[in-house]
């Protein structure tokens, strides 16, 4: 390669990735310490900062502590996120499975599963706000067969998933099925993982004896593991910001009872309902050490069921 | 048939919505759940219209996707073929940046990103949603870059020796070579700028600049027992996405599980 097109090749380098450079200042690298900054202070975006020293911080603890505030809001994220994710990777999976059943109209039914995953947020949740009305929903109309009184839904503070209010559903199982109609994503990459694996294996298995469900379990699960590890590091990014919906569904307050006040809703409000600049920077960062936390935890998990092709990885 | 009844499950909401769009009023209350219609009313459609500006929402709307579709494939192709088909120092510094960024939650940079845009003029102005996608999106730059280093790089060494520019290499060689990513990003882009919630909530102030996705969110509290109007306006901002969906099915495939097969 003649020398002066190296030459030229040190600054264009540059040049090519300028845009994305001031991006990175003034969209990351600015904000990024301006937040740490305002964390320790008390800004109401009209008067300057006033640092009151890691007060954002203990406030955000003492909440912790009582349930209430962030601490309600951490607890609400983490209900959430322990229903819908694990819900989800098996809805996921077991479409991705059927769909790969080869049956004819196969492409119709992706279609079919994959098309509510295309409906904009703000129209499904209109949409699920009306199916999981408490007194005139669809859901609910089904669901008198079984119930004295069905769920609140969207209207009520209880938790499904519980010893203590089983099967009255409440605010977040709302949300939650609305993620699990809207497992279209997830579904198409296992089922992309699911083509990609060896057809050999199941017929060796097959020659074994191997049923369907030893396949499934033997060969299938293990081979999708690393794509399960990483949609599940999705999904817990994907609860920690979920807004659009737990706006809309609350207009915007995370009522009943707090019962929808997730993380994001709670840094916002605190941020431009109540213009606590310096407090809302605080759970922002609190926030990002908690996701960084559970993403380590789940990394440092995976070594014991992540199988990777030709050997495990580190 | 275990695939036809959960299929049914998935598109019965739906239909559901559909029919609600269709219906007249009164049935909605009375039996709103019947597969039939009692009759055709197209004009809840009408009404919709009319009960939210809706088409200065939708201007608001395709100034948005446009801009922001412009913005992400501009930037975004020009940043990943530096990483991608040029050598330098730092390259793999900055790379490692690039994918850093990835891992911070927007709530970190929210309020100060806020702050900043206030104080730049740009509150309450469709460019504050516009102009930062002219600065690239790390996730569209690293699925261009996998793309662009599938590229042969003798192609770039022959664009060389006939003494192209590497602007050129990037303008007529690698840029028509990467269609199909091209549009992935593209469709990407155009979905989450129609879906965007959170960006108008936060930017835009006065109704005359709101796109579809936030407009609709003031119809909910305003209209909230108008079920019929509620769901055909949802219809009329849902079915873009599902033609858009049907008419690039492959672009959307192709970009999700490239998303899970890093």
């Amino acid at each position: 390669m003649a020398a002066d097109a190296k030459k030229g090749d040190r600054w264009t380098g540059w040049l090519f990735i300028s845009p994305w450079l001031l991006g990175v200042a003034v969209l990351f690298v600015y904000p990024f310490f301006a937040s740490l900054i305002w964390s320790f202070t008390e800004y109401d975006l009209l008067t300057s900062p006033r640092f009151v020293g890691a007060d954002n911080y203990e406030r955000i603890a003492r909440e912790v502590l009582a349930g209430e505030g962030f601490g309600k809001a951490l607890w609400n994220t983490f209900y959430y996120a322990a229903v819908s994710i694990p819900l989800s990777t098996m809805l996921a999976i077991a479409l991705a499975v059927m769909l790969n059943w080869k049956v004819r109209g196969q492409a119709l039914f992706r279609t079919l599963f994959y098309l509510p995953s295309m409906v904009p947020m703000v129209a499904s949740s209109i949409l699920w706000l009306w199916l999981l009305d408490p007194r005139d929903g669809m859901l609910n109309a089904v669901l008198a067969l079984f119930y004295e009184t069905p769920p609140l839904w969207f209207q009520g503070m209880q938790e499904g998933v519980s010893l203590s209010t089983p099967f009255q559903f409440g605010s977040k199982d709302g949300l939650t099925l609305m993620s699990l109609w809207g497992v279209g994503n997830f579904m198409l990459i296992y089922l992309a993982a699911i083509g990609d694996i060896d057809e050999s294996l199941y017929q060796a298995a097959e020659l074994d004896g191997a049923g369907v469900w030893q396949k499934f379990r033997n060969i299938t699960l293990p081979m999708l593991s690393p794509i399960i590890f990483f949609n599940l590091i999705l999904g817990i990014i994907q609860s920690v910001q979920a807004f659009t919906q737990v706006y809309i569904v609350s207009e915007g307050t995370g009522q009943p009872a707090e019962s929808s006040l997730m993380i994001s809703l709670q840094l916002f409000l605190a941020a431009f309902r109540d213009l606590e600049m310096g407090y809302a920077s605080a759970i922002a960062w609190v926030l990002f050490v908690v996701l960084a936390l559970a993403t380590w935890g789940l990394f440092r998990s995976s070594r014991n069921w992540v199988h990777y092709r030709g050997g495990r990885l580190s | 048939m275990a695939l036809i009844c959960v299929s049914g499950l998935f598109i019965w909401p739906l239909v559901l919505m559909l029919l609600a769009s269709i219906k007249p009023a009164e049935q909605l209350t009375s039996d709103p759940f019947s597969l039939v219609p009692q009759s055709v009313e197209l004009d809840n459609y009408q009404q919709a219209l009319q009960a939210i500006p809706y088409m200065k929402y939708l201007a608001n709307s395709i100034v948005l996707c446009v801009g922001s579709v412009i913005g992400t494939v501009v930037s975004c192709s020009l940043v990943a073929y530096g990483f991608a088909r040029l050598k330098w120092r730092g390259r793999n510094l900055m790379f490692a940046i690039l994918m850093g960024t990835m891992l911070l939650p927007w709530h970190v940079t929210m309020i100060p990103r806020f702050v900043l845009f206030s104080e730049l003029g740009l509150y309450n102005h469709l460019a504050a949603i516009i102009l930062p996608t002219f600065l690239g999106d790390a996730f569209y730059i690293f699925l261009l870059r996998q793309f662009f280093l599938a590229i042969p790089e003798e192609i770039s060494e022959a664009a060389r020796l006939d003494g192209l520019s590497e602007f050129g290499i990037y303008w007529r060689i690698v840029l028509p070579l990467s269609k199909p990513a091209l549009i992935t990003v593209a469709m990407f882009q155009l979905v989450a700028s129609w879906n965007d919630f959170s960006s108008p909530l936060l930017y835009l102030s006065d109704h005359e600049k709101f796109p579809l996705a936030y407009g609709l969110e003031q119809f909910v509290s305003s209209y909230a027992d108008q079920t019929h109007l509620l769901m055909a306006a949802s219809v009329m901002f849902t079915i873009p996405m599902v033609l858009l969906f049907f008419v690039a099915q492959k672009s959307f495939t192709r970009g999700i599980t490239m998303t899970g097969s890093k």
